[in-house]
């Protein structure tokens, strides 16, 4: 009898094989299957975190400028903008009859909400950054939105370019913080179908979109958690792109024959940054400061010989298999416009470097190989630590730790918690060296932030860097309304850091994304930046014939 | 002892564990460094008051327990604070009603959360727990009895081998050899399936399982067949088999009627704490093959902080372990007599 059973479960196990292979076959719509290895945190907007979050919302909502590839803005759901002449009334025209997924008309009314709902929901974490300046914001009979903004600013399309168009009708009978919102109701290009975390997001085209409408039917977006499913589901033809890759696997994905490998600036760039602790004694924070980093390296001297001791390439060899470029400020060259281009690398030169630490009395008083301070106090050894999660960071520091070695320099490396490395860094600078990184704003405004005095004490400012010449072109700048001459003063504050070498940037990683050549085609592929899970790019592919 | 104090012994320190397990995992993860408010976000533009909005959200901001504000880094609080309006009783509170509370990473409820991603897991590994069970058992009797030949051998050769290779790269070796053989290699489903028949669906699910869950059953039959291999063979060198070879019974008979009953008790407690461990997942197979289970969910929460999803989970683990334990316990008392009456 028994053996008669175990036929039976063969049998029906076959059967729904085979109905799962039968079951395809009528008019297929087009669908685009992309692989990446995240997942969404949430798909509330204001309470999003992760890019995988913001990846969606581009896609499924509307804001008042688009980031284009080159890193400049359009205007979007407004069709025109005036601005007074003091710059600080902002008139945005919002486009007729544009319509929510749901059918609902989206006029100024839900613009307004949405911009007064980031504003003012205290559990976001950070679009009380992008709403700061708002003074007043007002929607007008004639669907128009009015922005008095408190100060003149120069980038208020950086500020309003993650700010997403939320329906009012929805959103007002919700709590902003908790709300899930699995449903997404948006008005953007393409609209949420099915959504399961950890799983997949299913998305459809708009047919109603008020801009291009999209060429292919549906985009899915599959998680794998293993990098290496990720390779070979691509070259398996299981999904047609990939937004994300180790570079080991950049070779052989090369090699074959369907899939085209593309790599580039990222859409949101990001640094990676060798942080010194310069903290002086009289800028250490009174209520969180430890200041316990090495003081020599508040000479500029040290800093200067150890990045002539740093050889960027071999670093991007090794570390990233040459898919990256030389870092100069943590100005990445993803920001385009911004980017100062006139900037002259330190050459890779440890004779150089020798001479600076002699020259500046650091010599090695007691012979054991390792530099001793000009006063034989202590040696030339520096802990250097990087967040535990970084793939990267281990094989960069046993990098620094040979080169380094070569001018008389010793390191002591350490892995440290994410967390404990957030309480060590800023503002405790208990430390001297870091390894890390930062995300890029479209705007270089934030990061150069970062390097100001004012932000010691508030655990922004990494290094504890200070320099009142910096400070001023800082201010300047952030009220700049012409662009030229705002470009003028970022550059000559990127030189300004550069000369006082505050970081070693070691390098710009590079996008690294791939498609199926036989599959899609319409890529857009020859921008400044490479992003092609971007509504640049989704909308206009279209299936190879 | 009868056998119903038996039980109700079992019983009572069963529900005493659980009531432990409670009361541990709520300190357990307060010592953990880190602060929940800023793990997972890296982003340095977090401002204070985000933070702080974060942690009055969540209750964070509470004392831990009465005298303690924080348990990492240690720092004494008031002990005349209302004992009802500590982290503590919160919790307990909060667990008497059936809520986990909230998940810091994902804002929904972690029960939500913790089911959608149980059933996955019970799925997958129970299935793979099946095979490896049947599969292994058989085995392990077919080489005990063939004891000391070549099918025995290489028998005992294949177990070793399969016990002993590593889950996550059994589980690549299948991913690259299942990818070129038109193997669906991640995730449970197909997107975009989920308004197909229900036959579709299934053998969609059925597909996606495939690899899983043969890596999950060549790695556990190892053990099961080494065990059971074992146990016969000690079984079947005692003296009542020898009477029963002597009373002119055929091999078959002996095994059926005479040894397997007593080889089975060390196979039931693997059986037992290896069921008990199905909750938890299996971290690396659902690593390898974005299998969304518990196991990915406990490891992304650690990584995150996310304590409610970290205590509903390991508060789940712990009750199946126990219940599986239970379960063992009274089998036990059902297969060998004695285990309660001592």
């Amino acid at each position: 009898m028994k053996v008669k059973y175990a036929f039976v479960v063969v049998v029906t196990m076959f059967a729904l094989l085979l109905s799962a292979c039968a079951g395809l076959g009528q008019s297929e719509p087009v669908v685009m299957r992309i692989g990446y290895a995240g997942s969404p945190d949430t798909l509330n907007p204001g309470a999003a975190v992760l890019a995988e979050s913001y990846t969606m919302f581009e896609l499924v909502y509307d804001t008042m400028y688009d980031l284009q590839l080159d890193g400049s803005f359009k205007l979007s759901l407004a069709e025109s903008v005036d601005v007074s002449d003091d710059g600080l009334v902002y008139t945005y025209k919002i486009r007729d009859g544009v319509k929510f997924h749901d059918g609902e008309p989206l006029t100024a009314e839900d613009v307004a909400y949405s911009y007064l709902l980031y504003q003012n929901t205290e559990g976001y974490p950070w679009m009380g950054d992008y709403t700061y300046y708002f003074e007043n914001i007002e929607a007008t009979d004639n669907n128009e939105v009015v922005i008095t903004l408190s100060e003149a600013i120069p980038n208020i399309d950086a500020q309003l370019v993650f700010l997403y168009v939320l329906p009012k009708h929805i959103w007002e009978n919700e709590d902003p913080v908790e709300f899930e919102n699995t449903a997404m109701i948006g008005s953007g290009p393409f609209k949420m179908v099915e959504y399961k975390q950890n799983e997949f997001v299913h998305l459809a085209k708009n047919e109603e979109y008020h801009g291009d409408v999209p060429k292919i039917d549906e985009v899915v977006f599959q998680t794998f958690e293993n990098q290496d499913a990720l390779v070979q589901a691509i070259k398996t033809g299981q999904v047609d792109m990939i937004t994300e890759m180790p570079n080991t696997a950049v070779a052989t994905l090369r090699e074959d024959p369907n899939v085209e490998v593309v790599t580039g600036a990222p859409f949101s760039p990001g640094v990676t940054d060798i942080i010194f602790n310069q903290v002086s004694p009289e800028n250490c924070p009174p209520d969180d400061g430890l200041c316990t980093g090495h003081p020599a390296l508040l000479d500029r001297n040290v800093r200067l010989a150890l990045a002539h001791a740093t050889d960027k390439q071999k670093i991007i060899d090794v570390v990233l298999l040459g898919l990256g470029t030389p870092g100069t400020t943590l100005i990445p060259d993803g920001l385009g416009f911004w980017y100062n281009t006139d900037i002259k690398d330190y050459a890779y030169d440890v004779a150089e470097a020798n001479r600076i630490l002699d020259d500046a009395g650091y010599l090695d008083a007691d012979g054991d190989g390792v530099r001793d301070m000009p006063d034989g106090s202590r040696s030339l050894t520096f802990r250097i630590n990087w967040p535990s999660d970084s793939i990267d960071a281990p094989r960069m520091a046993e990098l620094l730790s040979e080169m380094w070695g070569q001018v008389g320099v010793e390191l002591e490396a350490q892995a440290m918690d994410p967390d404990a490395l957030t309480a060590a860094c800023c503002p405790a600078f208990d430390f001297d060296i870091m390894i890390w990184g930062w995300g890029s704003d479209p705007d270089p405004n934030l990061l150069l932030s970062v390097m100001t005095t004012d932000e010691i004490p508030t655990g922004s400012s990494e290094t504890g860097y200070s320099n009142p010449e910096y400070d001023e072109l800082y201010y300047q700048q952030a009220a700049e309304l012409d662009l030229q001459t705002r470009k003028d003063l970022v550059w000559q504050m990127q030189q300004i850091v550069f000369d006082d070498a505050v970081y070693i940037i070691p390098f710009y990683a590079q996008n690294v994304q791939a498609f199926r050549k036989d599959r899609f085609t319409g890529w857009i592929l020859d921008q400044p930046k490479v992003e092609l899970s971007d509504p640049t790019s989704l909308v206009y592919v279209e299936p190879v014939q | 002892m009868s056998r119903y104090r038996f039980l109700l012994k079992k019983i009572a320190w069963s529900v005493f564990t659980i009531f432990f397990v409670l009361i541990l995992n709520f300190f357990l993860f307060r010592v953990l460094p880190g602060d929940p408010a800023r793990a997972g976000v890296k982003d340095p533009r977090m401002k204070k008051e985000a933070v702080e909005a974060i942690r009055v959200r969540f209750g964070l901001d509470k004392p831990v327990i009465n005298c303690f504000q924080s348990l990492n880094p240690i720092e004494l609080g008031d002990c005349a604070v209302n004992p009802f309006d500590t982290q503590f009783f919160i919790y307990l509170r909060n667990l008497t009603r059936g809520e986990f509370g909230i998940s810091f990473h994902t804002n929904r409820p972690v029960s939500d959360v913790l089911l959608e991603r149980l059933w996955n897991t019970i799925l997958l590994i129970g299935a793979g727990q099946i095979l490896s069970i049947i599969v292994g058992i058989a085995f392990g009797v077919f080489a005990a009895w063939k004891a000391r030949t070549t099918i025995d051998y290489s028998a005992l050769i294949t177990g070793l081998v399969a016990w002993s290779l590593p889950t996550f790269w059994l589980g690549i070796i299948l991913l690259f050899w299942g990818s070129n053989n038109g193997f669906p290699i991640g995730g449970k489903a197909t997107p975009g399936t989920s308004s197909y028949p229900f036959l579709y669906q299934a053998g969609d699910v059925f597909k996606h399982m495939l690899l899983p869950t043969l890596t999950y059953t060549i790695v556990f039959m190892g053990e099961y067949m080494l065990v059971m291999r074992s146990s016969l063979l000690d079984v079947l060198a005692e003296d009542y088999i020898l009477t029963a070879k002597a009373k002119g019974l055929s091999t078959f008979q002996i095994l059926k009627d005479h040894a397997l009953k007593n080889a089975m008790l060390p196979i039931v407690t693997i059986i037992a704490i290896n069921l008990g461990f199905t909750v938890a997942g299996a971290i690396q197979i659902e690593a390898v093959f974005s299998w969304p289970g518990l196991g990915g969910a406990i490891f992304e929460a650690v990584n995150r902080r996310d304590y409610p999803v970290l205590q509903g989970a390991f508060l789940l683990i712990a009750v199946s372990v126990i219940i599986a334990n239970l379960i063992a316990d009274l089998t036990y008392s059902y297969l060998d007599p004695r285990v309660h009456s001592e």
